[in-house]
């Protein structure tokens, strides 16, 4: 007995605030085909400050629709706004908005104006979730924000015989801070993700995929972290450009595909951690340049046309703990390298042996083949690749060493493949 | 008859094709099929293209203003013997201007690829009228590549 009074007593101080902080959050205007409200935009404006406006299923041809209060915004039994390709669909214009579970569709490319399904210029706590936008220049545009969720999207666009320049990007934010971006699917944009000077962010458990550019594209945005997210089969992969401080951990790069394609681009990156990621079957995995004190550490590299292409300017760059598997290349370079750091990586072209069972190779592992430096200068010779010629080219080189840099090696390979799933 | 013509005038085609392989031209800026070739990112924006063409005539493309002007910056010689240094008219984008005769913009309502928020348009006229309506500081050249140099960002 006193249990369930105590019972009781738990439930009801739990429920209670709930309760009040329901009415306290102000009415809900409901909109469908046989209510008072058969339009979005009408019970927006009706709407006040912290009301909720609960769209009900059906098809809602309109445009243009202003939050100009706190709102929250809630679809019910997937209700479509329609643009008709008459304009922007939502423009947020006040702080304090969640905008949930609507499609919203049909937004026309404009060179003139970034027209979005959602706009958002100089708001702060935006909360934009679990909505699909389908055939829109941009899907989502944050701009001089702060406090934003992006989470549960799925927005695809329609880029069947289009150019890249006629599409805009799923997911655009320039100068907002302090933004999670979680559970998203992009597809079918310019850019999947895109990124310009945003900082202190966190990019989640996305799929980016199909995009005529990049799955991601991330400029001026230092203190960034992205885990856990599959770039898939775009245009040129992702890129990530003069930035520091951002963590990449437990992403996958994949079937990125295409002569000047990559699974990632580093450039002008430093002091940045690339963790437990896996390239798999793209031109060149990474792509770096002009990048510092990065540490790139137990990934996986497998069967991707190069896997490291290290440009001169890199420096104090350290790979540790990686699995190269299957790899046309494994790193190329095109001058000699300085101060950048190999160590105990498993390179399964490694032909070197372990007298001593410690697991790790007694004779070192040069990496860059002389015939991978010849085709990051001509490169028409890869038309040459297995062949004879070059196997004896590059097994001269392997035993007395004279072109390749020297400083580019890994001093004690292991032996055997990492499991990363054990560690 | 005919034949005689074509023996006198055959070598024309040929010789046509031989000058026009050499003439050094501007080329259209290849959108979504080149990478800029100081950020390395793919071109896509028609409307922010800009191309150097040096001394033998092989293009180089930029997806930017502050891209070609950030080149130029780092490699002075090759911009000096540069055939043309051309950049896209933001109001009629599938002209290429030549940088001098160019009028530059910088408009925070505007932002350009690489963020630097510079655009060209062919016109004074035109340059003013973006003025009028984004706000924004009209710019020579010269001044673009030494806000360039010193990074100079609006925000």
């Amino acid at each position: 007995m006193r249990n369930s009074i105590n019972y009781l007593v738990t439930v009801a101080s739990v429920l209670l605030p709930l309760v009040l902080a329901q009415t306290a959050a102000g009415a809900t205007l409901t909109v469908c085909k046989t209510c008072a409200l058969t339009s979005v935009k009408q019970a927006v404006q009706q709407a006040k400050p912290g009301d909720t406006v609960l769209v009900n299923g059906g098809v809602y041809q309109e445009s243009r629709i202003e939050v100009n209060k706190p709102l929250t915004l809630i679809g019910k039994n997937n209700p479509v706004i329609d643009g008709n390709f008459t304009g922007q669909l939502i423009a947020v214009t006040a702080d304090d908005v969640t905008i949930q579970g609507l499609t919203l569709k049909n937004v026309a490319t404009s060179y003139t104006r970034d027209d979005a399904a959602i706009r958002v210029f100089q708001r702060s706590n935006i909360k934009l979730l679990d909505n699909t936008i389908l055939k829109t220049y941009f899907g989502i545009y944050l701009q001089n924000s702060d406090n934003i969720v992006i989470r549960g999207n799925n927005i695809i666009g329609e880029n069947k015989g289009r150019t890249e320049s006629s599409l805009g990007n799923a997911i655009h934010l320039y100068y907002t801070d302090n933004v999670e971006i979680t559970d998203n699917n992009v597809q079918g944009h310019r850019d999947g993700i895109y990124l310009e000077v945003v900082k202190n962010s966190q990019v989640r458990n996305n799929v980016s995929h199909q995009n005529m550019r990049y799955g991601m594209h991330f400029m001026f945005s230092d203190g960034n972290t992205y885990t856990h997210n599959t770039f898939r089969n775009n245009g040129a992969g992702v890129a990530v450009m003069y930035t520091n401080n951002v963590r990449m951990e437990y992403n996958t790069f994949e079937e990125n595909w295409g002569a000047a394609s990559y699974g990632l681009l580093l450039k002008d990156i430093s002091n940045s951690v690339i963790h437990h990621n896996t390239f798999r079957r793209n031109t060149t995995a990474i792509h770096m340049e002009s990048s510092s004190q990065l540490d790139i550490k137990s990934n996986d590299f497998e069967r991707n046309g190069w896997a490291i292409k290290l440009m001169t300017t890199c420096i104090e760059d350290t790979f540790r703990l990686n699995n190269f598997t299957g790899n046309s290349f494994d790193v190329s370079t095109n001058g000699s390298i300085q101060e950048n750091h190999f160590e105990h990586n498993y390179w399964d072209k490694y032909t070197g042996y372990d007298l001593d069972k410690d697991q790790q190779g007694d004779v070192p592992y040069r990496p860059v083949s002389l015939y991978s430096m010849l085709v990051e200068r001509v490169p028409p010779s890869v038309m040459f690749m297995r062949s004879f010629m070059v196997d004896l080219l590059d097994s001269i080189e392997k035993v007395l060493p004279s072109f390749i840099p020297d400083q580019l090696i890994d001093e004690q390979p292991l032996m055997r493949r990492i499991d990363h799933q054990a560690v | 008859m005919k034949r005689i013509l074509s023996r006198t005038y055959g070598w024309v085609v040929p010789a046509i094709l031989f000058l026009t392989a050499c003439s050094t031209e501007p080329k259209p800026v290849p959108y979504g099929n080149a990478n800029c070739t100081h950020c390395n990112m793919t071109i896509t924006d028609v409307r922010y293209g800009a191309e150097l063409v040096n001394d033998k005539g092989k293009p180089s493309f930029f997806d930017a203003v502050e891209c070609l002007a950030a080149y130029v910056n780092s490699n002075p010689e090759e911009a000096q013997k540069a055939s043309f240094l051309m950049v896209t008219d933001f109001s009629n984008p599938t002209e290429l201007l030549k940088v001098n005769d160019a009028h530059f913009v910088r408009s925070a309502a505007l932002p350009s690829p690489m963020g630097m928020n510079l655009l060209a348009v062919s016109t004074e006229e035109a340059a003013k009228k973006i003025q009028q309506e984004q706000g924004a500081e009209l710019l020579t050249w010269e001044q673009v590549l030494a806000i360039v140099k010193n990074d100079e960002k609006l925000h």
